[in-house]
């Protein structure tokens, strides 16, 4: 009996590897890893797709890559389709790997399609269970998204860390970028008081020398990735582009500033005193006037004053609140150029519909229709409390001993 | 007719064949009484055992009574039976008016202590454990006296299960020093010992011990009932025992405990546990066991409780990597590497790249080769062992990822289930982690998590299922019992420690009495008593 028994648990042992026929299996060594994805206008077909796909061998160093790290760390292949999913089954003809999205990073969108509108890709991204909705997703700006995926990096040896951690170290440390994922995207998509933004990024340099391995011989490649401002989109569609200092006011009054530095004058020297924020926290709130919503930006600004080129007491108090006083003055103009930069662009990027959403939802149904043209008249005030906590190492700048 | 109704008839069966066959047992010597003719008597003997030559006579004389004593030589103290028959027996100054059996008595008194035999079984029984018979020619009794003196090896420190603090002895394979041992650390007339003789040829001395009023009484009956079934002939060691009684053979993890440290044994003793003792092996079986119980190292007991807390929980956690190391890393990397972050997925991808099998046969190629070294590690003799240990290392090592057989972080994979292996302190308990971690390998090749999750759920339905001795293995984790939670995953300190686990011990609960938490003095009373501290 025990014999039957163990028989009975024999079988199922058997039967299982078959049966289940090595469910799902897939050997790392089987797997093409896409770590980026470009995304262009065909010319026969509607996208033309890059894959940017991982050489494993090429990328890990050390004697267990078989003497790697020589060759090119990555391979792109574009394949064309009317929708991503035709084109990444197009590319099976030219990949001998199973495209494998799990560890794709960045989805680089070219500014042509951008204009046409996002809504016809989003969906794929968003629907395969192997793709990330934390990938980030790009707009190539002044160049093909296939070339910006092509793009090797000196520093990285993946070109797609350099991109992500470039975005992440910029919101950082100059805001005027801010990482935004496929999840964001979409969110701003769906959102009546919102519309999304993200990054731009460029090749600066030489554009035809990007992907070839000459320019990583050189110390300063001819060919670099860089972030290059926002992208205003509204109705899904790219609407412009938002440069530097006015880009820093969209991150700031996203409250998303870490760092950055602003720059202010002083004895009549321009640019003499730079400041960078130490923490900065940025509340927005609407009020109801006669009927028409007003929307307060309040910014409570800490920092420390990283660079004092001129003569200029630190130590006596008023100075300090007089530098406060046109630190903050000088951020209230950075935003204010802001908002009437984007105001200009009729895309609410800021989500101050939504906050009028929340505040008074019959007042926002009213308005919800052609939100983006009331936006365009919007009254937005701006007020910024700026204050010193530190002076760095020093009290007294050299300029005293010079001007003596 | 369901499958386990079936099995419960069979099983009970084959007991009633069991019982029936122990009844007309043909291995057992009949009664026989001994004869009055002593020289019959001695010829006996040599004719029973075939004339063994390391069966000694020495003749005598008392009066006109011819006689003789038996030993075997190795068993008895040769040197004081030699000393003995020399002075007390040979100048014995018998004056003829004594009988002179009582004359024989009076003397054999000096040598030891002693008993009178009458029956053939006896005369064997006796000589054969170490002690020595006197025959006299004309009495149908024989006097059997304790002479027991073999080589025996010394008390040393123990070899299998080390430990950082705490006593350094270990048992040996006598009994009797055994016992000793643990009645050393027990001096309580509590402790009680029941002797008995198993293997219907080898007669092995069996003891089992335990703390009356402390212990379990069904429990005591149970042991007594199972080891009166065993019907073998010879026991050799303690795993012929416990693999005679345990309640269940059919699973990889071990339902009995044994230990080779009496300090180990003498602790289970105070928690309710009976110890049995078996002659010619230095490990002592404790009964019942509960899983928990496997990852219980006596470090833990002489460190403060913080200490001993994080040890054992860092066991714990060895013992789960030991049991599915190899499993995730085939199941992260054939199922699931969206799992493993990118630069990690990007690099086993490259060191794999030129390792020419699928993961599940790269894992199996290793973990066979380092069961081959640990076991060849094990029996080969010490002068050859560094050699083996060199080999492997390079083996398993370099010239397997250079060769393209493994990959390197396969190596690594094998290496930290190796040696998380090795930090259970029970070896049967870790022994059931290695068997067991190959089906998980298997199950994470077909099935991925999923598969090993299903695993883990088997083995948890197996788990519970099991008992020692009518004491559910995963006891007190489940069944649940929150009193009892004091030496599972956290050892509370020795003052918190009140009473015994109650799902073993039955009667006497409390260990320690109240407020046992050292305190500094009370403020009036240092400025009472100034110098006293």
């Amino acid at each position: 009996m025990m014999r039957k028994t163990m028989m009975i648990f024999l079988l199922i042992g058997l039967f299982m590897p078959i049966l289940s026929a090595c469910w799902n299996q897939k050997e790392l060594t089987d797997l093409a890893f896409v770590m980026a994805m470009g995304i262009d206008k065909g010319e026969n077909r509607r996208f033309q797709v890059s894959f940017q796909i991982v050489i494993p061998g090429n990328v890990a160093s050390g004697q267990g890559g078989g003497g790697g790290g020589h060759g090119l760390p990555i391979a792109v292949y574009t394949s064309s389709g009317d929708t991503i999913t035709e084109a990444a089954r197009r590319a099976t003809q030219k990949i001998s790997r199973r495209l494998y999205y799990a560890h794709t990073n960045l989805i680089a969108v070219s500014e042509e399609v951008a204009k046409d509108g996002l809504l016809d890709i989003l969906d794929a991204l968003d629907r395969d269970p192997e793709f990330r909705t934390t990938t980030e997703i790009v707009v190539a700006r002044k160049t093909s998204a296939e070339k910006l995926v092509s793009a090797l990096a000196n520093l990285d040896k993946l070109p797609v860390n350099k991109v992500t951690k470039e975005i992440e170290s910029t919101e950082a440390l100059l805001g005027e970028n801010m990482r935004v994922n496929i999840d964001e995207f979409i969110n701003g998509l769906i959102s009546h008081g919102r519309e999304p933004i993200t990054n731009g990024y460029k090749i600066s340099g030489n554009q035809n020398m990007s992907g070839k391995s000459d320019d990583l011989k050189n110390t300063r490649s001819e060919a670099v990735l860089s972030s290059s401002g926002l992208a205003i989109f509204r109705n899904g569609k790219l609407e412009g582009w938002i440069d530097r200092e006015k880009a820093r006011g969209v991150v700031w009054i996203m409250d998303k500033v870490k760092s950055t530095s602003i720059n202010i004058d002083w004895n009549g020297k321009k640019n003499a005193i730079t400041m960078a924020p130490i923490r900065s926290k940025t509340k927005v709130a609407v009020n109801i006037k006669q009927g028409k919503p007003v929307v307060n930006v309040a910014i409570e600004f800490e920092g420390w004053i990283s660079e004092a080129n001129t003569t200029v007491d630190l130590t006596d108090p008023k100075v300090i609140e007089k530098i406060d006083k046109s630190v903050a003055n000088e951020i209230e103009k950075q935003i204010q150029s802001t908002i009437t930069e984007v105001q200009k662009k009729k895309s609410d990027i800021f989500g101050f519909g939504e906050r009028i959403h929340r505040k008074n939802p019959k007042l926002w149904k009213k308005i919800k229709g052609n939100w983006n043209e009331r936006f365009a008249e919007l009254e937005v005030n701006v007020k910024v409390d700026s204050f010193t906590r530190r002076e760095g190492i020093r009290t007294k700048p050299f300029w005293y001993d010079i001007n003596q | 007719m369901s499958i386990w109704s079936t099995m419960l008839k069979n099983k009970q069966k084959k007991r009633k064949n069991d019982n029936v066959r122990q009844h007309n047992d043909p291995q057992k010597p009949e009664e026989q009484p001994i004869q009055r003719n002593y020289e019959d008597n001695v010829s006996r003997i040599k004719g029973e055992l075939g004339n063994s030559t390391d069966l000694l006579f020495r003749e005598y004389q008392i009066g006109d009574h011819k006689g003789t004593i038996v030993y075997v030589d190795g068993l008895a103290n040769g040197q004081l039976i030699n000393d003995f028959f020399n002075e007390t027996l040979l100048n014995s100054g018998f004056n003829g008016n004594q009988d002179p059996f009582q004359f024989l008595i009076e003397k054999a008194a000096g040598l030891g202590n002693f008993q009178f035999a009458t029956e053939w079984n006896q005369v064997f029984d006796s000589f054969l454990s170490g002690n020595t018979l006197f025959f006299l020619d004309g009495y149908n009794q024989a006097i059997n006296v304790e002479t027991k003196g073999w080589d025996k090896r010394s008390i040393s420190e123990p070899s299998t299960q080390l430990s950082i603090g705490g006593p350094k002895d270990s048992f040996t394979e006598t009994i009797r020093t055994n016992t000793a041992l643990i009645r050393r650390r027990i001096k309580s007339p509590n402790l009680w010992l029941e002797s008995m003789k198993l293997g219907t040829v080898a007669q092995t001395d069996i003891a089992i011990m335990y703390i009356k009023g402390i212990a379990n009484e069904k429990i005591i009956g149970e042991v007594k009932e199972r080891l009166n079934q065993i019907n073998i002939d010879a026991v050799m060691a303690e795993g012929y025992i416990e693999q005679l009684f345990e309640d269940q053979t059919w699973t990889p993890f071990p339902t009995t405990h044994h230990s080779e440290r009496p300090d180990v044994i003498a602790s289970h003793l105070l928690e309710g546990r009976i110890a049995i003792l078996v002659d010619g092996t230095p490990f002592v079986i404790t009964v019942p066991a509960i899983f928990a119980q496997f990852f219980q190292a006596p470090d833990d007991y002489y460190a403060r409780f913080d200490i001993s807390t994080s040890l054992r929980i860092l066991r714990i956690l060895a013992f789960l990597i030991a049991l599915m190391g190899p499993a995730l890393y085939i199941a992260a990397t054939t199922f699931h590497q969206e799992m493993i972050p990118t630069t990690l997925a990007i690099a086993i991808a490259s060191q794999r790249e030129n390792v020419p099998f699928p993961a599940f046969i790269e894992a199996l190629i290793m973990e066979v080769t380092f069961e081959i070294l640990r076991e060849a590690g094990l029996r080969l003799p010490r002068a050859v062992g560094q050699a083996v240990s060199i080999v492997g290392a390079l083996v398993i090592g370099q010239a397997a990822v250079q060769a393209g057989i493994v990959s390197p972080i396969m190596v690594i994979v094998v290496s930290i289930t190796a040696i998380a292996n090795f930090s259970t302190p029970t070896f049967m308990m870790a022994i059931a982690a290695r068997l067991i971690r190959f089906a998980m390998m298997a199950l994470a090749t077909f099935l991925g998590l999923y598969g090993i999750v299903l695993g883990l759920m088997f083995m948890s339905i197996h788990l519970c299922a099991l008992r020692s001795f009518g004491i559910p293995y995963m006891m007190p984790i489940a069944p649940f019992n929150a009193q009892n939670q004091q030496d599972i995953f956290i050892r509370y300190p020795i003052w918190a420690m009140k009473y015994r686990p109650k799902f073993i011990s039955k009667g006497n609960l409390v260990r320690a009495g109240d407020n046992q938490k050292p305190m500094p003095p009370k403020q009036e009373d240092s400025q009472d008593s100034k110098g006293e501290s």
